[in-house]
């Protein structure tokens, strides 16, 4: 790599740098199975962001679960109570 | 790659086979080389040529075009075969003028005749109206440069024209390539070999498919203005081509380091002594490209996947990008922390959970202090009173020893600029339901005391364990 590429790269770089570290800081705190099972810094990026969107792939699913449960235990309950209330805003989230 | 070796010491002897043969096969693609081992070799020598050849023997079009007076009265290979081989031969083209200078002095400029035959190999492989028309500027935009870096380039597009007419049927990466070649004939002419491929790089971009075939152009060694449109195109094209670059880019790997090998050979033969080391560096390089571009296109697809998954993310830049996901995977986390504990307390709200709630919340409140003493302005919890207007619950869900906690613990955590109201509890619970939502609309001076407070409605086990993990992730990370 010619000097010129190298200079050209680094001032994207230091952009670039700073979002993969975000990016493996937030899957290290966030994702049960690279922090325990990669905690060394060689975890790619490319993986990262994979396990990232598998990972909220998941979350969206067990919300939609939890929607799904929270919206038939309303049925079983009195609609004016609080608690009603309370599962409606989580069901509406 | 045996065959190779055998090529080369028929290098020499290949080109008389070669005349003889292309004098008398005008362009039959599927010709059977008389010599056994030629047939690799010739096949290699296609690859390598990238296109004229489309298969076999296509090379000796290639190669003594000049003496078989113009390109274009040969008939073009069937286009089938040209398809096929034309886009692995593109990549090995690529590198193969890309790789040295040298080489491509002499297939180019040792003449104008060497770079009419150039020309006219294009022409062999795509129907004559289209080479024809670009022939004329591109060996005049070859000549003139003499630096190598410039011959690269220009032979790429050249390239790409004789792609354009002859992948009208093509379909993996036709099209792709066709857009390309589409794009990069008008600016074929000869300004700066680097903007252009900086702009095919931009275009290619644009397109999505671009991403493979700029690549190519990009892999040349003397081409560094290239390096900003592979970044370009890497962002924009990565998602929309990842399939085909893959199978392409694989395909062409393969394909690369016959023609690398090939051209070796050819190295050494016509440079006699620069041959290895610079071929093997170059040949270095452009695998470290290959797989560097890989590697982008790889996070880029990724990260487009990412933005797909984050609502309302009307972000364009990428670390801004990447925390928003941040904060959305948190507050996807709470939420469903909130609710499968609204799914566990429903059985239970009308029993004793008024009491429970509030020794949750102590507990889980004092954890979050103490575990986060240095509050990370929790931007996914901004629950501010104004909901209190959703208050169903009556006085008795006040937390009796929540308030004294919540006192503390705000001021400790997040000095405390707010009042708690333990009526409004609800209210914020119920604003806890949509974390995300109030981070975005957050204003900033919300004190993210409720944090305390909601996060201690979750299973106590979940959040400190989480939390706790948190922080060990972040000291031993950090």
């Amino acid at each position: 790599m010619s000097s010129r590429r190298s200079r050209q790269a680094s001032s994207s770089s230091r952009i670039s740098d700073d979002q993969i570290t975000d990016l493996i800081s937030k899957l290290r705190q966030s994702i049960p199975e690279i922090r325990q099972n990669r905690r060394s810094s060689t975890v790619s990026a490319s993986k990262v962001l994979q396990e990232t969107c598998n990972y909220i792939r998941n979350l969206h699913k067990e919300a939609d679960d939890l929607s799904d449960r929270l919206s038939q235990l309303l049925e079983t309950i009195d609609p004016n109570s609080p608690q009603a209330a309370i599962i409606r805003s989580l069901i509406n989230e | 790659m045996n065959h190779h070796h055998h090529f080369v010491p028929d290098f020499e002897a290949d080109d008389d086979y070669v005349n003889a043969n292309t004098n008398s096969s005008s362009s039959n693609l599927p010709r059977k080389p008389i010599i056994g081992e030629e047939e690799d070799g010739d096949l290699m020598e296609l690859l390598w040529h990238n296109g004229q050849v489309v298969l076999q023997n296509q090379r000796p079009n290639t190669k003594k075009q000049p003496p078989s007076s113009s390109s274009s009265s040969a008939p073009p290979p069937p286009l089938d075969h040209n398809l096929f081989i034309q886009e692995d031969e593109m990549s090995s083209w690529l590198h193969y003028p890309l790789r040295d200078d040298d080489f491509c002095s002499d297939l180019f400029f040792p003449a104008a005749p060497s770079s009419e035959r150039q020309a006219s190999n294009q022409v062999t492989a795509a129907r004559p109206p289209v080479p024809s028309t670009v022939r004329p500027p591109e060996p005049s935009s070859m000549r003139p440069p003499a630096p190598s870096s410039v011959k690269p380039p220009v032979r790429n597009f050249m390239n790409f024209s004789r792609l354009r007419g002859d992948f009208t049927g093509r379909g993996e990466s036709g099209p792709s390539t066709v857009r390309e070649s589409a794009k990069v004939n008008p600016s074929a002419t000869p300004a700066s070999s680097a903007a252009r491929e900086s702009d095919l790089g931009s275009r290619s971009a644009v397109d999505g498919g671009g991403a493979y075939t700029v690549g190519d152009n990009r892999k040349g060694k003397a081409v560094v203005t290239t390096e900003p449109a592979r970044e370009n195109q890497g962002t924009s094209s990565s998602v929309a081509s990842k399939s085909e670059i893959e199978t392409i880019v694989d395909e062409r790997k393969r394909k690369e380091r016959e023609a690398i090998d090939e051209t070796e050979c050819r190295n050494e033969e016509a440079k006699q002594g620069r041959g290895s080391s610079s071929t093997k560096r170059s040949r270095a390089a452009e695998v470290h490209n290959l797989s560097e571009r890989k590697r982008r296109d790889r996070i880029n697809e990724r990260m487009k996947a990412l933005q797909e998954l984050i609502p309302r993310c009307n972000k364009s830049d990428k670390a801004s990008m990447l925390d928003e996901a941040i904060e959305y995977m948190k507050s996807l986390q709470l939420q469903i922390q909130m609710m499968s504990m609204g799914c566990g307390m429903m059985p239970m709200m009308y029993t004793g959970m008024q009491q429970y709630m509030p020794h949750m919340a102590m507990g889980m409140g004092m954890e979050m202090g103490m575990n986060r003493p240095p509050p990370p302005p929790p931007p996914f919890m901004p629950f501010p009173n104004m909901l209190a207007s959703q208050r169903p619950l009556p006085p008795q869900t006040r937390m009796g020893g929540y308030p004294p906690v919540q006192a503390s613990d705000p001021s400790r955590v997040y000095g405390s600029n707010q009042q708690f109201d333990p009526n409004s509890s609800q209210a914020q619970f119920s604003a806890y339901m949509d974390p995300f939502q109030q981070f975005r609309s957050l204003h900033p001076s919300q004190p993210p005391q409720f944090q305390n407070q909601a996060a201690s409605y979750p299973s106590s086990s979940r959040v400190s364990s989480s939390k706790e993990s948190e922080d060990h992730g972040n000291q031993t990370t950090s």
